[in-house]
């Protein structure tokens, strides 16, 4: 599904993000993306859905090589991967259905089906009752929830989540852990950056730890922190 | 795209003109105001035009025989003048004729003449007119080269004033109008720079769940040629009928005057008004896509 291969990304201003990086996900898998700020997770996620590209390197995903990708190819590569940004990102203007419809009106699909998948994407992150709402009407935990909503509306085959616990309360960080392993156990790729060591620690799924542009760590079913007596 | 794509960047261009109704409005203005003064220039360089066009057809060329040319020869030349193909009427005028009009022409101050007695200074001419006015200057120049002409002469200067006042106002219109058409375009650009500032985040957010760039694009292109469609409606609009208007009153007041027709000049113009203003809003696009990239 993702095969990133000897990555290095420097940005111009001399800062070097990510050095040499080699990472490998299956299909279905769930991984986190672990390590202090800093140490390249956000630029490894924003390489995977090619809002950056790689100094060098390279960049697979879904079979596509995404670093050498016409520009044209790129919004094609982007149906097949939802994304969730610490910050939601939602339309202030705009209620839940329309946001989430949004994702859908812009790729041509059919008014019936925008219904439908909106409705069906609603329920699963548990905000049925709420598609009336302005952004501004819901707390963190649901906004971030339309977000999550609004990034599966489009069926991806892969969900990038950036710090999509950051700012929310521990019980709503919960919800939120809880709905994205029940899209990994439908058969989502879900790769998620977090610095929430009780979310890792509890889900005991994949951990690929970073520091300065490296990976340093990369375990199975695994914790936050290494594990001493293990 | 699909119909209802259409419909959907229509919506979100209204929804910029809506945001910022003021700019929508300056937008408007400037470009109706420009394409007016443009038309108006247009109309009056034709209608100027049809004018000296007229004055310069009816100028007559004058050939003049010298003294000792005998009536016989004079006739001859008058027949071969005829057979020309420039020429429209062609007539002999002796010089009694010639001082008869001279006459005429002094009016009250006829008495002048009398001092001259029973002596006439005057000589026999052609008098010529052309079929079209651009063969008057070869007429002249074939009537110069008759057997026996001494000179010819033809009112030059009023034609030549009249075309440098053609093209004075034809320089000062398009100048004015060019000067306002950038103006106007600015002024758009403006608007749909501010639609894609407020964009921003709608923008972003398009990109991300797949959008193709053409989506992105296409509401604000529709919203400049929706601003440089009114705009251009407005001023094909005014100045259409007021040329209609003011052509029916000049008709009256002003017969003599060879105004052109409304029908098929009018109607031109306002159509190329209307081009140009819907050409204003593509350009506007044209140059305000480049911060849409790094929007």
């Amino acid at each position: 599904m993702i095969s990133v291969r000897r990555v290095t990304k420097e940005y111009p201003n001399g800062v070097v993000a990510l050095q040499n990086v080699d990472l490998e996900i299956g299909k279905g898998e769930f991984v986190f993306l672990v390590g202090p700020s800093g140490a390249g997770k956000t630029t490894l996620l924003r390489l995977l859905f090619r809002e950056e590209v790689p100094t060098s390197g390279s960049v697979m995903v879904n079979g596509h090589d995404v670093g050498r990708m016409r520009p044209r190819q790129i919004p094609y590569l982007r149906r097949q991967i939802g994304v969730v940004f610490q910050d939601f990102r939602l339309l202030p203007q705009r209620n839940v259905h329309e946001n989430i419809a949004f994702a859908l009106r812009v790729i041509e699909a059919h008014p019936r089906e925008i219904k439908r998948r909106v409705s069906q994407v609603l329920e699963l992150v548990g905000l049925s009752d709420r598609g009336h709402a302005l952004p501004a009407q819901l707390s963190g935990g649901e906004q971030q929830r339309v977000a999550l909503a609004r990034a599966m509306v489009g069926r991806p085959v892969m969900l990038l989540a950036d710090e999509p616990t950051g700012n929310l309360d521990p019980h709503n960080a919960e919800d939120m852990m809880r709905i994205m392993l029940e899209i990994n156990r439908l058969g989502t790729t879900v790769v998620m950056a977090t610095h929430a060591a009780h979310l890792v620690d509890r889900a005991r799924q994949r951990v690929v730890a970073m520091e300065g542009g490296m990976i340093h760590r990369d375990e199975l079913a695994a914790s936050y922190h290494v594990e001493v007596n293990r | 795209m699909r119909l209802r794509t259409w419909a959907f960047c229509l919506n979100e261009a209204n929804q910029n003109l809506l945001r910022n109704p003021v700019l929508a409005i300056a937008s408007v203005t400037t470009t109706a105001i420009s394409l007016l003064v443009l038309g108006v220039f247009l109309l009056l360089t034709v209608n100027v035009n049809a004018i000296a066009t007229s004055v310069e057809s009816q100028v007559a060329v004058r050939a003049f025989f010298a003294k000792n040319v005998p009536q016989s020869q004079e006739t001859a030349e008058l027949q071969t003048v005829r057979s020309w193909s420039q020429v429209r009427t062609a007539t002999l005028v002796t010089k009694a004729q010639a001082l008869a009009e001279l006459k005429k022409e002094f009016g009250d101050q006829a008495k002048v003449l009398d001092s001259l007695g029973t002596a006439n200074p005057l000589e026999d001419s052609l008098s010529v007119t052309a079929q079209k006015p651009q063969d008057v200057k070869v007429l002249a120049t074939r009537l110069s080269h008759l057997d026996g002409v001494v000179h010819t002469t033809y009112q030059s200067a009023v034609v030549s004033r009249l075309f440098a006042l053609i093209n004075d106002i034809r320089v000062v219109g398009l100048a004015i109008g060019v000067l306002l058409l950038i103006g106007s375009l600015l002024v758009i650009t403006n608007a749909i720079r501010l639609g894609m500032a407020a964009r921003r985040r709608e923008i972003a957010i398009m990109r991300l769940v797949g959008a193709t760039e053409s989506l992105v694009h296409w509401p604000f292109i529709l919203e400049g040629l929706i601003l440089g469609g009114i705009g251009a409606i407005v001023a094909s609009g005014l100045a259409y009928w007021s040329y209609v208007a003011a052509y029916h009153n000049a008709v009256r007041s002003l017969p003599f005057l060879p105004l052109v027709a409304p029908s098929p000049v009018a109607r031109d113009i306002a159509l190329l008004l209307l081009v140009l203003g819907i050409l204003l809003g593509a350009v506007g696009f044209r140059i305000s896509v480049r911060r849409l990239a790094r929007v």
